[in-house]
């Protein structure tokens, strides 16, 4: 249900949930972007093509694109910028990792040791398990922010009102 | 979802500000001076041990290869499949050139770094490079420090055990080993292994695997191949032993 003007948003139900949670999908994914821009592509190269399921063709293509588009719609989350289709990429690109992890564990009967999801340099480091549970979690937070219309302290918000 | 005239040019905004920002601190990181540090301070009247350069190959080839490496890493005993090939291929054409790099994840690893630099000394580090990654999966599972192993291995390959048993707890040669990693961390080496071609980089076997072969030829003004993408199955063995189950 969109906002009427004049209505006070913290009355809407699990308003302070969608708020925490926009906050730490965008987080996450902000930070797994910017380490992995600060470093040289090709660390993240190595990461995807530890992925075996991966197909090598398409490795070049993605590894520069992926950071940037973690970064970006991260940080458009954490504005509240377009949060519903940043919180729809973002969900997009968290199922598609829940994917790829239980694809491989499957084909290749394997995971590599760490998921590479923070940067080789980055302070967190998980493992591909600990990402999927991760992974899950913003799939379906994502989801609900995509479809949830009033983002409290958003940038959406201030655009949205009426002058 | 509403878009309209106002958001586009917020997003502009927001989108100049996020890549500038990237761009800029990326451009002051890579302005910042390397320091290494060695780590460890040296005991007052320890002698100053400078690493002996590890290369294998002519020093006039063409082709210079450096690995940064950590001797208990799967993935560093499966490239060196790969590493052998290429050495076969293009003999007298290629000199390699081996930084210690150990993980800090890797209970056993700065024991087998610290033997295989006194090795070095003797002369003989490729011997015993070679021992560690064949016999990887013996020591790395040892649920003590598998320092005796180190010494047999040494003694096999005809170490003078004097001389080796004084280095193996030479805080020296501990501090050169991370050196030799902190140099490679500068150049933003975080995984292993690591290979540099001058400017490019290979991170991991798959990267060398597809990648290295033809870098290799283009400097030595080959015309490029097609690398086959499926591999052999003993080829996928060492890549599923490079990974952790779970």
């Amino acid at each position: 249900m969109p906002l009427k003007q004049g209505s006070n948003i913290m009355k809407l139900p699990g308003y302070s949930i969608y708020f925490l949670g926009r906050i730490f999908i965008g987080l996450v994914f902000a930070y797994s972007g910017y380490t992995k821009l600060m470093e040289p592509v090709e660390n993240f190269r190595g990461v995807m093509a530890s992925y075996e399921i991966i197909p090598y063709a398409v490795i070049p293509i993605l590894a520069p694109v992926i950071p940037w588009i973690e970064f970006v719609f991260g940080a458009f989350m954490i504005l509240g910028f377009q949060s519903r289709a940043s919180a729809f990429v973002l969900a997009s690109m968290s199922f598609s990792f829940v994917v790829l992890i239980l694809i491989t564990r499957i084909v290749t009967g394997a995971l590599p040791a760490d998921c590479g999801c923070f940067g080789e340099g980055s302070i967190i480091h998980l493992t591909p398990m600990q990402v999927l549970f991760l992974d899950i979690f913003n799939t379906v937070m994502g989801i609900r922010l995509a479809l949830y219309r009033n983002h409290l302290f958003s940038v959406d918000f201030i655009l949205n009102k009426k002058d | 979802m509403k878009i309209n005239f106002r958001s586009i040019i917020v997003g502009v905004i927001f989108l100049a500000i996020l890549v500038g920002g990237i761009f800029f601190l990326k451009m002051k990181k890579a302005q910042k001076p390397v320091e290494v540090s060695r780590g460890i301070p040296l005991p007052a009247g320890a002698m100053i041990y400078r690493a002996p350069e590890k290369a294998r190959g002519p020093s006039n080839a063409p082709v210079k290869l450096l690995e940064y490496s950590d001797f208990e890493c799967p993935a560093c005993r499966g490239v060196q499949d790969v590493v052998n090939e290429l050495f076969k291929k293009y003999p007298g054409k290629i000199q390699l050139t081996f930084k210690h790099y150990p993980l800090q994840n890797h209970r056993w690893s700065m024991y087998a770094h610290q033997a295989a630099e006194c090795m070095s000394v003797q002369g003989k580090f490729w011997a015993y490079h070679d021992k560690l990654y064949t016999k990887q999966q013996e020591w790395a599972v040892s649920l003590t420090p598998p320092v005796e192993t180190f010494i047999k291995y040494a003694q096999e390959i005809g170490a003078d055990m004097d001389r080796l048993g004084a280095c193996l707890s030479d805080v020296a040669v501990t501090r050169e080993i991370y050196a030799e990693k902190e140099q490679g961390t500068a150049v933003q080496v975080s995984a292993t292994p690591t290979f540099f071609l001058g400017k490019e980089r290979f991170v991991g076997p798959k990267e060398m695997k597809e990648r290295a072969e033809n870098a290799v030829r283009a400097v030595l003004g080959l015309p490029p191949i097609s690398v086959p993408v499926n591999q052999k199955p003993a080829e996928s063995q060492a890549a599923n032993a490079a990974k952790t189950g779970i």
